[in-house]
């Protein structure tokens, strides 16, 4: 019988579930990983086990990968755990499977499907983490707290954190991640710490913020002239800035398209 | 003239973005700066596009003019100095707060600052220089900076600017220099050429000092560009490209752009485009332009002089390979990376995968695909393993008509060799003029 492991959302629940799984002895075949809370189905036949995230054996087979295979398919692995991909968690098991077997060519195997299935969730997120090191909007508040409010598929902003911590070291900011209520926080001059965060009454102060920011009303005016109206291409533009980023930008706030 | 004194920034901004817009440089590329501790802004060597406008142009720049006041008369611009526009002018000081607000709201890359020409280059270029040393020293502003040069100022205000931006541009407007001195006469070619070369020369210059001298301060780290106008004159895109590899080889240009000409201005020496801006003709020289600068593509290879014209139909990669089938098909386990990035349907990105891949193992098409490799148009050009995808014959119309639609080649039969003929069903369609004749 098939043995289902849950583990945690989280690169070290992954990281457990898979450390688990393969101690198990029970075979590859016959085990698979699932993140938990994920809506899915439930099979029939199958043993559902749940693993809790340990920092041990995570830190375990973080350091496997690093010696066996190579750094670069650890954060490989570690980015693909922040992937919107439900079945995320096999898919870096059977990933892992081959990485041991293989070492470091593993990467440049596009011709495997297992390490396809990777190279495709990591393509993914960095293209959205890209898009968004362009797209994330700060609002000032009081203070000179700046605020962002994103809406990413994947986890990004673990990976977006070092980029604005590099350009605005000087700065207080926050960028929070409104699908999965949590946030970055920068205290000016000091380093980044990720937070849970749930709180509505926050969200409306942004709102009110952002709607006194005169700054907004000037990107707004500058946006609009910097366009050729003889040039309009409403379709480029959607190619290169998807409408699901739009809401999160003050820009759109009449609407998600120029007109 | 209308010289407006007392405007609002936000008018401003409006009239003074409005007047820079058709410069088309606006990458925030070639640079990797990390921050400073506690100041604002560092650079990404690809750069970050942080908006689009309705054009589908990105806006990655705080692209304005300093003033749209002009001394110059060029036909093409709207902000020649015989058109009844409203003029005003920034100060420095406003153009450093809209930057560093901008900044930090993460609306912007940095600044491009362009300006029309106020009383004389020098005057000019003084302003510009100003406007960067206050925005860099004083408000210690550490993102992507791309400045104009103006023709003719004193190069040591050119050089002293140099030091502050990341990347400077004269554009070229045209590409030939009886085009230049029709359209503006205010302004010649060895004006534009001499502060071209100078920044050149600095560049070398400064590339050996930073070797010696880590600490050396940077002369443009981020190279220079220039821009041409399509369309505005009756160069063909033969001469276009030949210019462009000039520029790349002989000025070690980073970017040539391409502007489709708008016609803003009514003049009798402007053409009249009844049919918008030649965005398609913009679109072939881009494309025409990556082969060269990441391809290995020489100019001379895509055109000539019997053929000046880029083919409307088919993109350049897909012509010049229509017209060398004796290359082709490649056999992708063993081809060489630069054999590689000639077949249509490869790029850089899909060739250095496969040469990765392959070590481990054959390639199959199924695993091109996933590397990325456009199979669509790729599968005339190349085996794995010595098989071909389908049984594909290595003729001329047999791809072509293939790589265009039936619809299209229709188009193309007519606009370009002008012998119309009915396409029937059952009737293999010999297009003998294909190699011959060119786009339109």
């Amino acid at each position: 019988m098939k043995t289902v492991y849950l583990c945690e959302d989280s690169v070290e629940g992954i990281l457990s579930g898979v450390y688990t799984a393969w101690t198990s002895r029970k075979g590859h075949d016959n085990v698979k990983l699932k993140v938990m809370g994920a809506e899915d189905t439930m099979e029939l036949f199958c043993q559902y086990e749940e693993v809790k995230a340990d920092p041990v054996s995570a830190e375990k087979v973080a350091k496997a990968i690093k010696e066996k295979i190579s750094s670069e398919a650890y954060t490989v692995v570690y980015k693909s755990a922040l992937s919107m991909d439900l079945d995320r968690a096999d898919k870096i098991y059977r990933f892992l499977i081959y990485g041991f077997h293989i070492g470091s060519r593993i990467t440049s195997m596009l011709q495997q499907p297992e390490v396809f299935e990777i190279f495709q969730m990591c393509r993914h997120i960095d293209d959205e983490r890209h898009l968004l090191t362009g797209f994330v909007r700060f609002v000032e508040m009081e203070g000179n707290l700046l605020v962002s409010r994103i809406g990413p598929k994947n986890d990004v902003v673990v990976l977006l954190a070092p980029h604005f911590a590099d350009r605005m070291s000087g700065e207080s900011w926050v960028i929070y991640d409104d699908n999965r209520k949590k946030a970055v926080l920068h205290p000016a001059n000091r380093p980044w710490y990720l937070l849970d965060l749930i709180s509505p009454e926050w969200e409306s102060k942004l709102k009110k913020a952002s709607e006194e920011d005169e700054y907004e009303k000037l990107f707004q005016c500058f946006r609009k002239s910097v366009s050729i109206k003889e040039r309009e291409n409403p379709v480029c533009q959607r190619s290169h800035m998807p409408l699901r980023y739009r809401p999160y930008m003050p820009e759109f706030s009449h609407g998600l398209k120029d007109t | 003239m209308l010289i407006q004194e007392e405007l609002s920034v936000q008018k401003k901004l409006e009239i003074l973005s409005d007047a820079a817009k058709y410069d088309v440089a606006c990458t925030s590329s070639g640079v990797d700066r990390k921050g400073k501790a506690g100041t604002l802004g560092n650079t990404e060597n690809a750069g970050i596009c942080h908006s689009f406008s309705a054009d589908g142009r990105c806006i990655s720049l705080l692209k304005i003019l300093f003033t749209n006041q002009c001394i110059y008369d060029c036909k093409y611009c709207i902000n020649r100095s015989s058109n009844d526009v409203p003029r005003t002018s920034f100060t420095p000081e406003e153009v450093c707060q809209l930057t560093i607000q901008f900044y930090r709201r993460n609306y912007i890359e940095g600044l491009f600052l362009s300006s029309g020409i106020l009383h004389s280059p020098d005057y000019t270029m003084d302003l510009i220089y100003q406007t960067l040393k206050k925005l860099r020293e004083e408000y210690h502003f550490h993102g992507y900076i791309h400045v104009k040069a103006i023709p003719g100022a004193d190069p040591v205000l050119i050089e002293k600017t140099g030091f502050l931006a990341d990347r400077m541009s004269i554009n070229l407007e045209l590409p030939t220099a009886e085009g230049l001195k029709k359209l503006a006469p205010g302004k010649s070619r060895s004006k534009i050429l001499t502060p071209m070369k100078q920044i050149q020369r600095g560049i070398t210059a400064n590339r050996f000092e930073l070797m010696e001298y880590k600490k050396a301060p940077s002369f443009v780290p981020a190279g220079q560009s220039t821009q041409m106008i399509v369309g505005a004159t009756p160069e063909n895109d033969f001469q276009m490209m030949m210019v462009a590899e000039a520029l790349y080889q002989k000025y070690d240009l980073k970017r040539v752009f391409y502007s489709a000409f708008v016609p803003v201005n009514q003049d009798i020496n402007l053409p009249a485009l009844p049919g918008g801006p030649p965005l398609l003709r913009e679109h072939r020289l881009y494309q025409a332009d990556w082969l060269m600068r990441f391809y290995g593509f020489q100019a001379g290879e895509l055109l000539s002089e019997d053929r000046p014209n880029f083919n409307t139909l088919l993109d350049p990669k897909c012509d010049w390979a229509l017209r060398h089938l004796e290359l082709f098909p490649v056999e992708v386990n063993l081809a060489d990376y630069f054999t590689l990035l000639r077949v249509p349907g490869m790029g850089v990105k899909s060739a250095k995968r496969i040469i990765a891949a392959r070590k481990n193992g054959p390639l199959d098409f199924d695993a091109l695909k996933r590397i990325g490799v456009v199979l669509k148009r790729a599968i005339y050009f190349i085996t794995c393993s010595g098989k071909m995808m389908y049984p594909v014959k290595i003729n001329e119309d047999y791809i072509c008509s293939h790589l265009i639609g039936d619809e299209k080649k229709k188009v193309w039969d007519i606009s370009s060799s002008g012998t119309y003929r009915q396409i029937s069903l059952f009737d293999t369609i010999n297009v003998p003029t294909l190699t011959a004749a060119g786009g339109l």
